[in-house]
Order: C-alpha cells, then structure tokens, then sequence
C-alpha cells in the first residue's frame, strides 16, 4: 500500500515538474558544454549545454502523456471489441478472435512502426499506432470474462424477463468489468512507454530535437564512446524506475481488486 | 512457467550475443598491422551507391583514383593539365580543342584516345551525369589525340567538367562498368564488396608520377565503427566527426583540412502567394523582410557555433565559396551583433506591441520555421543554436527535423538549413541564378537580382577562368549590391566544416587542399604525395 502511494506521487511529481521547471534550462548554453553532473546540473548537460535533468523530465512527462492517451485509446478498443465479441453472436466473435490471433502473430513493435510510419511519424501518429496495437491481449481477457458473466444467472434471468442485449450489456455486464480494465489499463501504460521510447529510438517518431526519452537515449549512444556516461545512464535509468512503478501500481491494484489475490 | 521461459530466452540470448562478438573480435584483429609499409587501410566513409563510373557523377567532388580527368587541380586549386597536353578556346568562347598525351595507356594496357574522350562525353550526356554538360553540343575527334567541343553558347566554367569527368575507354565500357571500372587513373580496382570494403592496387600502366603504395583498402564504416577501428590500431587513416575530436588515440595524430564543406539557412526571398508548377507554396511574409534577413546574419555568433558545435573545427562562412579563388574576401562582416541587428529591426518597424517577446509589423509576427534533415547531427546541432541565439533579437524559429522527402515539400515556404561547397563556380550560379529558382535543391529561396544575373552572364560568357573571377567576385559585393550578406542576404552562412581525419604518426598525407561538400574521397586527391616518413 505505502508503496503504491509512493509510486503515485513519484508520477505526479515527474508530471507537475515539467510545468514548474524552467524552459530557459533547455536552451543551449555553449558555455557550459559536456558538463558531467553537479549539483548545480543533476544528471549533467549534454553537448549543446542543455541540462539534462531538465530534458530527461520533458522527456519523461511526454512519454507518459503518449503512453497516457496510447493506453486510453487501447484499453477502450479492448473494451469495445471484447465486448461486441462476447455478445454479438457467433459470427462476430469469430471475425473479432480471428482479429485478436492476427495482431498477436506479429509483435508488436512491428505493427507499431508500420503504423506510426505510415501516419507519417509525429506525435500523433506514435499515439495512433499505441492505441491501435496494444489491445488484443487485453480484449482476449475482456471477452473471457464477458463470456463467464454472461453465463451467470442475474443475466440469465434478465434475459428472460425480455431485457435488451444493451440494457444487458451496460447494466450488468459492464459494471464487472471496469476492475479488469483498469487493471489492464495499468499495465498497458509501460509497455506503452517503452514502445514508445523504443519507436523514438529508431528515429520514427517525434522530430529529432524534441526531449522524447527515447531520442534522448539514442542521441547519447553517439557520445557513450567518448566517456559521456550520463547522458545515457540517468535518462535510461528514469525510464527503468518509471516503467517499473507503473507496473507496481498495476500488480497492487489488482491484488486489491480480484478476490481470489486478495489476502496476498 | 513463463518467468522460467524468459530466464531461458534471456541465457540463450545472452549466450548468442557473446559468440556473436567473439566472432566478429577474432575477425577484426586479423589483418596484420605490422609490416604494411606500401599497404594503406583507409575508414574514410563515402561509398558511392551508383558505382565508380564518371558519367554519372563518379569522382566530381575529388580525384575518381581509377580514372585520369583531362585537367586536374592542384594543391592550390590552379588548373593544370593532366591527361591534356593543352587546350585552346575560340574567340566566341564556343569550340574548346583539348589535345591529349600520347604516352597513356589503360590499366588493360591498350592505349588512351581520342576515341575514348568522345565515347566518355557522348556517354555522360545521355546518362544525364551530375556533372552539368547541357551546354555541350557536340564533340568530336580531330585525329588520334586533339578534341574539339562546341558549345551551343560560351560558358568559361566548361573547364570544369574537364576536371570532374573521367576518361573511360570506349572498348571495355558495358553495363556493368560502375562495378568493374577501367581506367587510367593512378588505382585499379581489384574487389568491392559493397557496404564493407574496397580494395584498390596500383596500376601499373599510370603514366603521371606513381603514388608510393602498392594496395589500399577502404572500410566502409559508420562514424564511431572508423573510431573504434582508429583506437584498436586497425587503419591508416578514418575519418571523425568532430565529437571525437578531443580524445587522444596512441599512434596517430589528427589533422583538421579546412573545407568549403559549408552550412547554411537558405531563407524564402519572395511574398507568399505563388506556387510552384507542382502546387506547392513559395514565400514567406517574414523572411521576405530583408531587415530580418540582414539582423539574423549579423547577429549570429559563429565563432560561438565553431567552438560549441564544431569543437572549434570549423571556419565562419559569409558565402558558399569562403577562401577559394573566385570569393570576395569584402564579403566578410562583423557578426555577433546583437545591438546592431536590434537597432536594425527597429529602424525597419519591427516592434513587440503585444509584450509576447516577439516582435511584430502590423499584423505580421516575426517568427518562421526552419527545417533540417533529422539524420544529420551537426544540422540539428546548428539549428537548435541558431534558433536559441536569434530569440533575444524577438523573433522566433521554430525548428522541425524532417526526412528530405517532406523537406521538399516544404522548402520553397519555409527556411532551411542546407549545404554546399564545389570546387566548380558553377555551383554559385546554381545557387543564386534566377534562372535555377526552384530547380532541384538550387534557389529554393526563388532569390533574383537582376544585376547578379547580369554578373554571373558575363562570368560564364568569360572567355577564360581568371577573366570570369572578377564577375564572380562582383557577383557577390560590388560595393553596392551583390548575393552575399552585405548585398541582399537570401541566405545566412553559418560554418565551414573542417573534415578531420585521424592519421598514423609517420604517414604523411600532403598539403590537403581546400575539401568541397562531403562525398567521395577528397582526401585521397593528392594521393601521389602520400609517403612514410619514417
């Protein structure tokens, strides 16, 4: 528990520190060049004198926000689809399984840069390409459960007493799942985060000079042999701890919820 | 089950990863580098996609090493004869007559000819080489060893393409002679394996001075894998980029060659409002300002730029020709004025009405974007310089790193940070002649000032070089109007980029001359002069 809320508020502080910190901080200084890390620049400053603890929180906050909407966006195809295939008859849960096996057969990472790729790279088309290839796994449970519930009795009876498929699925369906989504919501966000660090990576997305983590990362790997360690160590390290926090929150939060996990 | 399956992936990863690099180890520590006096390993980058054939641009921005050029420069940039004995100009500027040494023979061993330069010129026009040869109209072989070629109208910078095509022989040119080049330059080919190396031997058959080393191989390496190979001791000579620069490598000493291999934003000249045949924008309200312009281009510090993004490698640059024979040196001005660029904007109208930090005119803002190809790190770097020193002043850059596939989109509308930098006049024409606005990468600004055309029209209707260069140089500054900085300023040059290259202690690699725009093997130009010292 305690270390759930520390997670939080380890978040929110990386979030509300991009407003208070100061956009100065990033302009190039070439004064104070490859500065290693002092107290006066805490992760240092990179080769234009840029302060890298400035940029590595940019960079961070924008990674959240894409994972943010990317794992919004996601969770809610999830939803949609998981649903629609355990309602809607045979047939579409067979176009919609069908659908799920497809986009689990290739990875991830692949469809993403396609995606993201062909919407022309950009913030919004890494945010489209999240949203539209981390949702399979998520509606492969969603159905399942849609599956379990639908069989229960309190829906047995209302269908018989005339109710329609929709009144059925928003009333009694849907309260159920909110704990699976939020869960699965959760533990979208880092896989979100890194994929999108590791599309930033490659080049296919935001604009070279942005403070994306990952176009921080990949700048550094330029430096990493003439000795600028910390270019690459606190912002990789950030992503690590950031990544490694929401997948916490996540495990937590669904051990309060699911019943059977309980008492662990 | 699954935690136990990664583990296991992880291991057999793991395992994988270090095989891989113990192969790659044993491999690379293979060739001896003991004992390889009149043997040279070269990581000097620039492979050629398109082979080593001169009719299609092979060798325009250095020596083409397989194949000799009619005229060549020396290391002062002079035209000198190389496989021409001597050539004369009509009066009208319009028949050029080359005549040839008769001594030289292809590495095949048959001899070279007339023949051969015809067949060559004949071939590069219809290839539609990189070398401009549009004004040629004909050539033909008088007897054995003289040349003629008539030009449809006189151009004094013909002479370069002179020195920039190759002669390839007519009897052993196929389809595939990018890849299997004959020639009668100093080397002949002996394997390439594309993306990783080319081995080159000396040919026996040269007839002009014969360079001291028997074999050379180029690695074909990124920039930090040239590094790496530099510090294990494994090449001659690699070429760095300049954040390198500062670390010392045991055995080899780093030479900086000054360049016009140059960088600059290139800004929209004209109003918006007009497109292009192909629907896209040209012009831009804010830069059309030459007060803008002008403030922008005195109020960067390039030295700050050289020291901070360059390592202090680089010279200022104030046109697209800074320090050879054709600049004017009355282009240079004092830069890093903030007050003077203020002052400027001022007297022009340019004011902050709105207290926003940016300063307007009427309804207009002072801002505007710049693009720059987001692979190139020193353009990112400049970029975001510039864009950060120019604020103060009150107008905003915003900077976008885009593929040059989207680049084109935008350029004709928008500023952009290109490159220069030829050993050929004719590039300054190019750039700044109306007559190019909007062709290709040149004039995308759509710059026209009808006195610079009329300059750059005498220079080219020149009768010989040295008559041109006066155009030239007026072309730039006059006194009172010309395409540079103190003229009409449709660009802002920023550097000259030293192209700095790691060398082993006692390999001397001559008086580099001045190197133009990064491609091919500049440094290898003068590879005659190359020797052990020790």
């Amino acid at each position: 528990m305690i270390v759930t809320v520390i997670a939080v508020i380890f978040l929110l502080s990386i979030v509300v520190g991009r407003f208070l910190l100061d956009e100065g901080r990033i302009a190039t200084n070439l004064t104070i060049r490859n500065a290693p890390p002092s107290f006066d620049h805490l992760f240092g400053t990179d080769w234009l004198g840029r302060d890298m603890f400035t940029r590595t929180i940019m960079g961070l906050s924008l990674s959240m926000g894409v994972g943010l909407i990317g794992a919004i966006g996601s969770a809610s195809i999830a939803l949609i689809l998981g649903m629609a295939a355990a309602t809607m008859g045979k047939m579409v849960d067979r176009m919609i399984s069908w659908l799920i096996d497809l986009f689990l057969s290739v990875p991830h990472l692949v469809t993403l840069i396609l995606i993201a790729f062909t919407l022309g790279g950009g913030f919004k088309g890494i945010v489209i390409g999240i949203a539209l290839t981390h949702w399979p796994s998520l509606a492969r449970v969603i159905r399942a459960e849609v599956m379990q519930i639908r069989s229960a009795e309190f829906v047995q009876v209302s269908q018989k007493m005339g109710k329609s498929r929709w009144f059925i699925a928003v009333q009694h369906i849907f309260p159920h799942l909110i704990p699976q989504v939020l869960v699965g919501f959760l533990l979208l966000f880092p896989h979100a985060i890194l994929h999108e660090a590791a599309v930033t990576f490659l080049g296919l997305g935001l604009s070279p000079h942005e403070p994306a983590i990952g176009i921080i990362l990949s700048e550094s790997m330029k430096y990493l042999s003439s000795g600028m360690w910390w270019l690459a160590f606190f912002p990789g390290l950030c992503l690590l701890i950031v990544v490694r926090t929401f997948d916490t929150i996540g495990e937590n939060l669904r051990m309060l919820i699911d019943p059977t996990r309980a008492h662990d | 089950m699954s935690k136990k399956f990664f583990g296991l992936i992880a291991i057999a990863v793991f395992a994988f990863s270090i095989m891989l690099a113990g192969c790659s180890q044993s491999k690379s520590s293979q060739p001896n580098v003991e004992n390889k006096k009149d043997e040279l390993v070269l990581a000097v980058g620039g492979e050629p996609d398109t082979g080593f054939d001169p009719t299609t641009g092979w060798g325009r921005y250095g020596s083409p090493l397989f194949q000799s050029t009619l005229l060549k420069r020396d290391n002062e940039l002079n035209i000198v004869n190389d496989l021409a004995t001597s050539y004369n100009v009509s009066e009208d500027g319009k028949v050029w007559t080359v005549t040839l040494r008769e001594d030289v023979k292809f590495s095949d061993g048959q001899p070279l000819t007339a023949a051969d330069v015809k067949f060559t010129f004949e071939t590069a026009l219809k290839n539609g080489s990189v070398v401009d040869l549009n004004v040629l109209e004909k050539v033909e072989a008088k007897d054995e060893y003289t040349v003629t070629f008539t030009l449809k109208e006189a151009q004094s910078t013909f002479v370069n393409s002179f020195v920039a095509t190759g002669i390839v022989p007519k009897h052993a040119y196929g389809e595939d002679y990018a890849e299997n080049p004959v020639g009668s330059g100093p080397y002949q080919l002996v394997q390439w394996d594309k993306g990783q190396q080319l081995i080159v031997q000396a040919n026996p058959e040269y007839y002009d001075q014969k360079p001291s080393f028997q074999k050379m191989t180029f690695l074909f390496l990124s920039e930090d894998a040239a590094f790496a190979a530099a510090q294990a001791g494994n090449v001659d000579v690699a070429a760095i980029p300049a954040a390198f620069s500062q670390q010392q490598v045991p055995g080899m000493r780093l030479e900086a060659v000054k360049t016009v291999d140059n960088r600059g934003i290139v800004f929209p000249y004209v109003k918006s409002g007009n497109v292009t045949e192909d629907g896209l924008p040209i012009g831009n309200d804010v830069t059309a300002d030459p007060a803008i312009r002008h403030a922008i281009n005195i109020a960067i510090d390039r030295e700050a730029l050289i020291d901070g993004v360059l390592e202090g490698y680089g010279s200022p640059a104030y046109t697209s020709v800074d320090g050879l024979p054709w600049w004017n040196p009355e282009t240079v001005f004092k830069d890093a004025d903030l007050d003077g660029a203020k002052k400027m904007l001022k007297d022009s109208g340019w004011k902050d009405t709105d207290g926003d930090g940016t300063l307007e005119k009427g309804s207009l803002k002072a801002e505007f974007t710049l693009y720059y190809p987001a692979d190139d790190a020193i353009r990112q770097s400049l970029s975001i310089a510039v864009a950060d020193m120019i604020k103060p002043l009150g107008i905003n850059i915003t900077i976008e790193g885009e593929s040059w596939d989207t680049i084109e989109q935008k350029m004709y509308s928008n500023a952009v940070l290109m490159g220069w930098g030829s050993h050929d006049p004719h590039e300054m024409y190019n750039v700044y002649s109306s007559k190019f606005a909007g062709v290709e990468y040149y004039n995308t600004g759509f710059y026209e000032n009808k006195k610079v055309d009329d300059y750059f029209e005498k220079a080219l209707r020149a009768a010989n070089e040295t008559e041109a260069m006066a155009f030239w140089k007026k072309a730039q500054w006059d006194g009172t109007t010309g395409l540079s900085a103190k003229g009409d300023a449709p660009w802002a040059w920023l550097v000259n980029i030293d192209h700095l290259y790691l060398v082993k202690d006692g390999l001397d690699i001559g008086k580099q001359r001045i190197h133009p725009h990064g491609h091919g093997w500049p440094v290898t130009n003068n590879i005659e002069d190359w020797k052990w010292t020790e």
